[in-house]
């Protein structure tokens, strides 16, 4: 076996079942703790704020200039967070070898985007992290806010979607079966470090958007 | 056999010196070499005697030798079998049976550390090697001999060079390539299922007329042939830049040639000549003809995964992998529940603890 059998095949499994166990039960965990109850009598409804919570925060918010509180103070963070979010969820669901892989893991597949386009979507993703970056670095609170894991998050996110871009295009003149290779175990890697890192939060998002909105719904507050 | 050079026997043949030139020139051109080593190639076919060369089959199918009895190269195929010529051939030959393998045996005792040595199909080596055996000895057994003797050994095929179809999981021969028994010889390797006939033929002249092993990759294969991928050449792959891939073998984006990546096109990992030579008196390769590319010249091939599986999907049983997947899962809820449990019995005991101080201190 060479290092991209070993890196597409027992090593990507072994990868995959770390990520599947470890989000397995940071979901479960988190829901079988619970919450305290809440005895005051409900002022509105608990599944309108959530719905509304939704709204805002994945098809509203993301797409305004930023104008709000929260936004308007830290507006480089907001769009380049923005950037980076949108453009790497169409390189993972939307790229044509994504896909296939995809298919591959779950049985179906779905149509995929033209390759320019997710082109432009993994240089913005790129773009905005390495924003992202930079103000982390010239910022003092943010470097102080930024422990090691949070370098380290950067990295092993960043690394998979340069590997995946520079395999696709063939570019700096190496074999491609190397530079496949090198993102696979990027892609591993990844994976595996998910569930002990923040990056789980693609995940425990929805969590605590759906349990707040739940909150301040039954509360009568705009969530 | 004697010892005349290759000019001389073609002299003795009736042609010309202006034919050995044009031949000459042909050959310099199909090795892949410079026009500047035009006269290094003359040189060598006046004055080295040619090579011997014996042409051993073991586990196999014999479609390599198939493929190279449809070489479209005439000079080449001409030259390989009148003046260079093949001295021993176990499927070529008319000659078999004892005598066949008496002149063998002459030839590799006459010429010893002089004669190329050509193997086609995997060598079996569990069980002591029964799986093939010819005139009652085993394959690993005339290997040794025959290799032992060999100038150099020239792989031809994906069986011979890394063991091949037999060698596909499980392996029940134990099959294993010439250079995994073989570690003290030059060896060269020619995969391909069968390789391209040109290829074939290119690489034994070189070193039956040069004398010289050319230059390889990491894999041990002619760079001349082996140095770009299948993807690096193909027609298609202005598609495949653009985006536009095949969903079907029928559908109107495959008539419109465009790209086999997603019906599991090996294309991009594979190193041939395939998009350039093509078969077939260069009529088509594959690719070109609406099929992927299977990756036959790549070590393991048999064993990627799936010939229509996406070179971007993950290699292995996917039944297995789902099951995997189920119990990780179920292992994640396990320790979940455990975990939660004990953390609300804490928080239980914390609770009660703190009611008893406030008590005590009231
Ligand atoms: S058909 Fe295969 S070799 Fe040709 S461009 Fe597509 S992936 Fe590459
Ligand atoms: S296209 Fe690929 S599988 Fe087909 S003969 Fe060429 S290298 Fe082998």
């Amino acid at each position: 076996m060479d290092w991209l059998e070993f890196s597409r095949g027992p090593m990507f499994q072994v990868a995959l079942l770390v990520f599947i166990l470890g989000m397995v039960y940071r979901f479960l965990r988190v829901i079988l703790m619970g919450w305290k109850k809440d005895y005051a009598p409900p002022r509105g409804s608990a599944a309108a704020g959530v719905v509304k919570t939704y709204v805002k925060g994945l098809g509203f918010l993301p797409f305004l200039p930023p104008k709000f509180p929260g936004t308007r103070h830290r507006p480089l963070t907001y769009i380049a967070g923005g950037m980076f979010h949108l453009g790497l969820f169409v390189v993972i669901f939307l790229s044509t070898p994504h896909v296939e892989a995809w298919r591959s893991v779950l049985g179906f597949g779905w149509p995929t985007a033209p390759t320019p386009l997710v082109d432009g979507f993994a240089a913005m993703a790129m773009i905005g992290m390495i924003i992202l970056l930079s103000n982390r670095i010239v910022s003092p609170v943010g470097r102080m806010l930024t422990g090691l894991g949070e370098w380290l998050n950067w990295i092993v996110v960043f690394l998979p979607l340069l590997t995946g871009w520079v395999t696709y295009h063939h570019l700096f003149g190496m074999p491609y079966e190397t530079l496949f290779t090198i993102h696979m175990l990027t892609v591993d890697w990844l994976l595996i470090w998910i569930p002990f890192s923040r990056i789980s939060h693609f995940m425990t998002y929805f969590i605590t958007r759906t349990v707040h909105g739940a909150r301040f719904g039954r509360l009568g507050v705009e969530p | 056999m004697t010892e005349k050079t290759i000019y001389e026997s073609m002299v003795e043949r009736g042609l010309s010196r202006r034919d050995f030139l044009k031949l000459a020139t042909l050959m310099t051109a199909a090795l892949g070499l410079e026009y500047s080593q035009l006269p290094k190639v003359v040189h060598a076919m006046e004055s080295k005697p040619r090579l011997p060369v014996i042409w051993l089959e073991f586990q196999d199918c014999a479609g390599c030798s198939e493929a190279l009895t449809r070489s479209h190269d005439p000079y080449l195929t001409k030259l390989l079998f009148n003046d260079i010529s093949v001295d021993y051939h176990e499927t070529l030959f008319a000659a078999a049976g004892k005598q066949a393998e008496e002149n063998k045996e002459k030839i590799m005792d006459e010429y010893e550390g002089q004669f190329v040595l050509v193997v086609e199909g995997s060598i079996p080596t569990k069980d002591n090697g029964v799986y093939c055996t010819i005139g009652g000895r085993s394959a690993i057994d005339l290997l040794e001999e025959a290799a032992s003797k060999a100038m150099a050994i020239i792989s031809v095929g994906t069986c011979a060079s890394y063991g091949g179809l037999p060698h596909a999981n499980p392996n029940p021969t134990g099959a294993v390539g010439v250079h995994d028994l073989v570690k003290d010889k030059p060896i060269i390797h020619v995969p391909g299922c069968p390789p391209i006939p040109e290829v074939i033929t290119n690489t034994i002249a070189h070193v039956v007329l040069l004398g010289e092993i050319p230059e390889l990759d990491s894999l041990g294969r002619p760079k001349a042939f082996y140095g770009q991928t299948v993807h690096d050449r193909c027609p298609r792959r202005p598609f495949y830049e653009r985006g536009q891939f095949a969903e079907s073998y029928d559908d109107a984006g495959a008539k419109a040639g465009w790209c086999l990546y997603k019906l599991g096109c090996k294309g991009p990992t594979t190193y041939s000549a395939c998009a350039t030579i093509k078969w077939n008196e260069g009529v088509s390769f594959p690719v070109q003809s609406n099929h992927p590319c299977l990756g036959c010249t790549e070590p393991d091939f048999w064993d990627g995964g799936g010939f229509y599986k996406s070179l971007a999907a993950p290699p292995g049983a996917e039944a297995a992998r789902g099951a995997q997947a189920g119990f990780a899962s179920l292992g994640g809820a396990a320790l979940a529940v455990g975990s939660a449990l004990y953390a609300k019995k804490v928080k239980q005991k914390a609770a009660e603890e703190f009611k008893a101080q406030k008590k005590k201190e009231a």
